[in-house]
């Protein structure tokens, strides 16, 4: 991370320029960088959910908790408008909060800073930060997650990992969604994997439906792994 | 999409170096925009002209210099650039064991001031 460097340089015709290099982002990485002590520091592992509108983050979430971890288990839902999410989640008993981004199409850091102090951190091991559904701008802003972890429901195509490749690149893990709805489409799910790996040779791809509950136990075992590491 | 957040980053670096130097306004702005970083310079351009009204960069014209997504390739020990905005092999030998070097960008580079 570059900090700030300015130099002033006045030209012969009295005109002054200033040069300033700057990350544009540099104010939400230094915020996602406070976030992140802070859930170090009471050792909590976050996981930065993302997928376009309706691929199942919330479906995944309540599998997810209904298989159970052995981990205590936070979430901050993040959406538009509305709290129907937070509801779905609070169901289990757990922390929840909800943040309404008023319109804005993803979470910031500065989003997240602001409802820390509403979680019992001290009392969870892991947190899931459910992202507003959009397949393109969450991946660019850092909330201070330990890792990004995305879906594709496979309804929504084999074009999708060239045609948004930054969320592919940026995520640990690669959730396939609707597995059960296969069969009545025409998707290739060996060109998602194929291309999907290109992008991101790491990425760890889990097979899933939440309908017939298949492949949740796997992913749900690896997230305890990554947990556990973190 | 985001054009807007990123539009009001900018506003509000400028803004911040504006007032610290003391400046009456600022008449132009550089950045650079990487071609993977998922930014639309024209979209861009359109955010930041409709919220720089209430800051000190009321006037200033955004100059974007986009950056191609460039590479080195390990295995043919080149390096390449692209006009997309991804790579999956090297497009010189198509060997996978690439890095790729440039096209994140998203700089401020420098401002025009009037004193």
């Amino acid at each position: 991370m570059t900090g700030t460097v300015v130099e002033k340089i006045t030209k012969e015709d009295g005109r002054v320029k200033v040069k300033v290099v700057t990350k544009i982002l540099e104010a939400n990485d230094r915020i996602a960088l406070e976030n992140r002590r802070l859930f170090d520091k009471a050792r909590v592992f976050v996981v930065n959910l993302m997928s376009a509108p309706g691929a199942g983050k919330t479906s995944v979430l309540e599998k997810t908790l209904a298989q159970g971890t052995g981990l205590r288990i936070g979430v901050i839902e993040g959406d538009i408008a509305g709290s129907d999410d937070a509801e779905r989640v609070e169901k289990f008993g757990i922390p929840v909060v909800q943040i309404n981004t008023g319109g804005a199409c993803h979470l910031d850091a500065n989003m997240i800073y602001e409802v820390i102090g509403d979680l019992p951190l001290a009392e969870l091991d892991l947190l899931f930060i459910e992202n507003v559904g959009n397949l393109v701008c969450p991946a660019e802003f850092k909330v201070g997650e330990d890792m990004k972890v995305m879906l594709l429901s496979v309804t929504e195509g084999h074009d999708k990992p060239l045609k948004y490749p930054l969320m592919f690149q940026e995520s640990s893990a690669l959730i396939l969604n609707k597995m059960d709805l296969v069969p009545y489409t025409d998707v290739d799910i060996s060109k998602i994997r194929k291309d999907a790996l290109s992008l991101n040779p790491n990425l760890k791809i889990f097979e899933v439906s939440c309908r017939t509950g298949a492949g949740i136990a796997e992913w749900t075992a690896w997230l305890g792994e990554q947990a556990g590491k973190g | 999409m985001h054009e807007v957040s990123i539009a009001q980053s900018i506003i509000e670096i400028v803004s911040g170096q504006c007032r610290k130097g003391g400046y009456r306004s600022i008449t132009s702005i550089r950045v650079r925009i990487g071609r993977a970083s998922g930014i639309m310079p024209d979209a861009l351009l359109f955010a930041f002209d409709a919220i720089k009204a209430d800051s000190p960069a009321r006037q200033a014209v955004l100059e974007i210099e986009e950056v191609c997504v460039s590479g080195r390739c390990r295995d043919c020990g080149r390096d390449f650039s692209v006009e997309g905005e991804y790579v999956l092999d090297c497009p010189l030998c198509g060997g996978l064991a690439f890095e790729i070097t440039a096209g994140r960008e998203m700089d401020v580079t420098d401002m025009e001031v009037e004193e």
